[in-house]
């Protein structure tokens, strides 16, 4: 598979808010990145971004779905204290980060978000900004 | 399942039906496969060019501009069968739950001409893809 070039949207003393299309694209070298993904929020997508070690994620709640399936990964983080939110399926086109973080609309946030200040309605790139600002306040 | 796993469940001939939990697990080896994934399928250009023969994916709740299907023409482009199952019938993000579990919400021509429907089970439908290629 031809490794996906992520778009930087911010960047300060190395760390950065990232655009992904999928999340399998993030990997070690994400280490100080929010990363905004076209990805669903499912278990495995909560799984990659642990290992990479990322500071916050923002997906799409792909409808959230069988047991609420859509969102899995967000909880996953929020229980290793790594904010994540879920755009709505409704808000932003699956598959296209530039449409998560350009037009989603935030529909559900993980414990550590909601410390942060991220909610329900917000825009994906407000709530990114927030992570963002936190992954600076922590370094 | 894992990421970067392939779990064959059937075969015929020289093809197969391959679990995956995420498209991307998908590569060039898979030219002769069908594809059940746990992945969405909004793109379909991956998954077209690794010239699987057939994908059965989750349509994501379908979502604005039914984005979460959008990939099923894109491989109907390419004469290739595609459906999705319903997002509340099997678990995004686990192909071993849309293969297990899920109903076809969404199919595209080149699908529906193997006689796949709305309301099959992904098992049927994926045995109606490979069932197609040994002919």
């Amino acid at each position: 598979m031809v490794k996906e070039v992520h778009k930087v949207v911010k960047e300060s003393g190395g760390y950065r808010i990232i655009i992904a299309n999928s999340a399998t694209s993030i990997d070690d070298n994400n280490k100080k990145d929010v990363v905004v993904d076209g990805s669903h929020f499912g278990l495995n997508v909560g799984q990659y971004a642990l290992q990479a070690k990322i500071r916050g994620m923002i997906g799409n709640d792909a409808g959230i779905g069988l047991e609420e399936a859509g969102i899995a990964g967000l909880k996953l983080l929020g229980q290793h204290g790594v904010p994540g939110a879920a755009v709505s399926c409704m808000s932003a086109k699956i598959g296209n980060g530039t449409a998560t973080y350009e037009e989603g609309v935030i529909s559900v946030a993980n414990e550590t978000a909601k410390i942060l200040g991220i909610t329900k309605g917000m825009s994906a790139k407000e709530a990114a900004d927030k992570m963002f600002e936190a992954a600076l306040k922590q370094k | 399942m894992q990421h970067g796993q392939q779990k064959v469940v059937k075969t015929s001939g020289k093809s197969r039906i391959i679990i995956v939990e995420t498209s991307s697990d998908v590569n060039e080896s898979n030219s002769n496969d069908i594809i059940v994934t746990g992945s969405h399928q909004g793109s379909g250009s991956y998954l077209a060019g690794c010239k699987v023969k057939g994908a059965i994916g989750n349509d994501a709740g379908k979502g604005k501009q039914d984005a979460g299907i959008a990939g099923l023409k894109l491989l109907d482009e390419q004469g290739i069968p595609a459906a999705a199952v319903g997002n509340m019938t099997a678990k995004i993000g686990n192909g071993d739950s849309t293969y297990e579990q899920g109903n076809i919400s969404a199919v595209n021509e080149a699908a529906r001409k193997l006689g796949i429907s709305e309301g099959m089970s992904a098992k049927e439908a994926a045995d109606k893809m490979l069932q197609a290629l040994a002919r």
